[in-house]
């Protein structure tokens, strides 16, 4: 079978069981499969300025802005090189950059601090979750668009918490000193806000998953 | 996995791992404990989409267009050098991280006798807030009677052992708060060895144990 009958065939798959077909999770495939640099210079002219702005939201200790682009840079980088490894069927393109950006600024950040004898590096936590998972697990998603939807209607105060975290970078204790609350009030409240967007894996689904 | 398991992180602390933000040291244990709970690994991929959805609503910041240029070029010299990309061998069926760490080859752990019958290999992990270490204890085997002044992450990473309040067995994933007392026993039909992060030293409630003192001091590298 040749290279585009391959592709062709891969989203034809993907079209029929509803999976993940928006324009970006297509380019990066094409980046992965055939090395289109066309495709990646489209993923870049999208995603370099939200990789950017993502990178200038970073409060953690020891970021300076200086870093932004060398954070732009490294994580486009990983996209060319590690793109034959995206699966679609476990994470759109927009979700798998965001776990590149997240480990290479984590990565960089530990790289700069001096107390650096940890002998791995941010993708080496996540190397387990890239095993296999039941389809059946991976079907309970949300869509990104639900996702993104039951996003916007979270109340200002719960949203707040979770852009502390993902991209501020705070840990919930520092989220806690930060907005002057209890600990337990910043863990309740994204507790709150998982159960309202209904992305933990149901308590019933759990057994279903035991008798498999 | 065919047994369930029943101790998981809770949804805290898969948020700031998913976040990037969880101390190494209890990165390493959620990292442990994914290689055996595919409900939360299923968790975990919906976590990234907050952080993906959160990173793409906001506004973007305008970049040069030579950076394009700039990273194409790096890509083209990347790809003229030889691969380095060795494959590893696994030694075991531990989890990736902690075979990453066996193999350190800065700082290679070593088996060392902690009680009759426990033994302790410490990890190299960069930050002094915790210990992480192996245990290994024997079947049967009963460790010292302790309680604890900070915080204990454990993941069972091979068979099983119990303590007052129930059997745990690979993949589960337990905290202690300080001042629990408990006395692990390992399963009789095996050796059980467990990943562990302490977070201060641990105080023997055992009237022998202050011989052991010594050997259970906190040691983070």
């Amino acid at each position: 079978m040749d290279k585009n009958a391959e592709s062709g065939n891969r989203v034809a798959v993907l079209n029929r069981s509803e999976k993940r077909t928006d324009q970006w999770t297509l380019l990066l495939i094409a980046v992965g499969e055939k090395r289109d640099r066309a495709a990646f210079a489209q993923l870049f002219k999208h995603f370099a300025p939200l990789l950017k702005s993502f990178a200038q939201a970073s409060r953690h200790e020891g970021w300076f802005p200086g870093l932004s682009e060398d954070l732009v840079q490294e994580v486009m980088i990983k996209v060319w090189q590690k793109a034959a490894g995206f699966n679609p069927e476990k994470a759109s393109a927009t979700t798998w950059i965001y776990t590149v950006a997240r480990n290479c600024r984590i990565d960089m950040l530990r790289r700069k601090s001096n107390t650096q004898h940890l002998p791995l590096e941010n993708e080496d936590f996540w190397h387990e979750a890239d095993e296999e998972t039941p389809v059946s697990l991976l079907r309970q998603r949300r869509s990104e668009d639900k996702l993104q939807n039951s996003l916007s209607q979270l109340p200002r105060e719960q949203n707040e918490i979770l852009r502390k975290v993902y991209l501020e970078g705070k840990s919930h204790a520092e989220a806690s000193t930060e907005l002057g609350l209890p600990l337990g009030t910043v863990k309740s409240r994204v507790r709150l806000a998982l159960q309202k967007m209904q992305i933990l894996v149901s308590p019933e689904y759990q057994d279903e998953l035991h008798h498999e | 996995m065919s047994k369930q398991l029943t101790q998981h992180p809770d949804h805290a602390m898969l948020v700031e791992f998913s976040a990037g933000t969880l101390a190494p040291a209890l990165a390493i244990c959620v990292s442990a404990h994914l290689h055996f709970c595919e409900k939360c690994r299923a968790e975990l991929m919906s976590l990234n989409q907050i952080g993906s959805q959160l990173m793409t609503q906001a506004e973007p910041t305008e970049v040069d267009d030579s950076l394009l240029d700039a990273v194409m070029e790096k890509i083209d010299q990347a790809e003229t050098m030889p691969s380095k990309a060795v494959e590893q061998e696994t030694l075991s069926d531990f989890p990736f991280a902690v075979n990453q760490l066996l193999n350190n080859p800065q700082h290679k752990p070593f088996w060392k006798r902690l009680s009759g019958s426990v033994d302790i290999a410490r990890f190299q992990t960069g930050q002094s807030d915790f210990e992480v270490a192996l245990h290994r204890i024997c079947a049967g085997g009963k460790t010292p009677k302790h309680d604890h002044q900070g915080l204990e992450y454990t993941v069972v990473l091979k068979g099983s052992f119990s303590d007052e309040k129930a059997v745990y067995n690979e993949g589960d994933f337990l905290v202690r708060e300080p001042g629990d007392i408990h006395q692990p026993m390992g399963a009789q039909n095996g050796e059980c060895i467990c990943l562990s992060a302490l977070a201060a030293p641990i105080k023997l409630t055992n009237p022998f144990g202050f011989l052991m003192k010594p050997l259970l001091r906190i040691n983070p590298m």
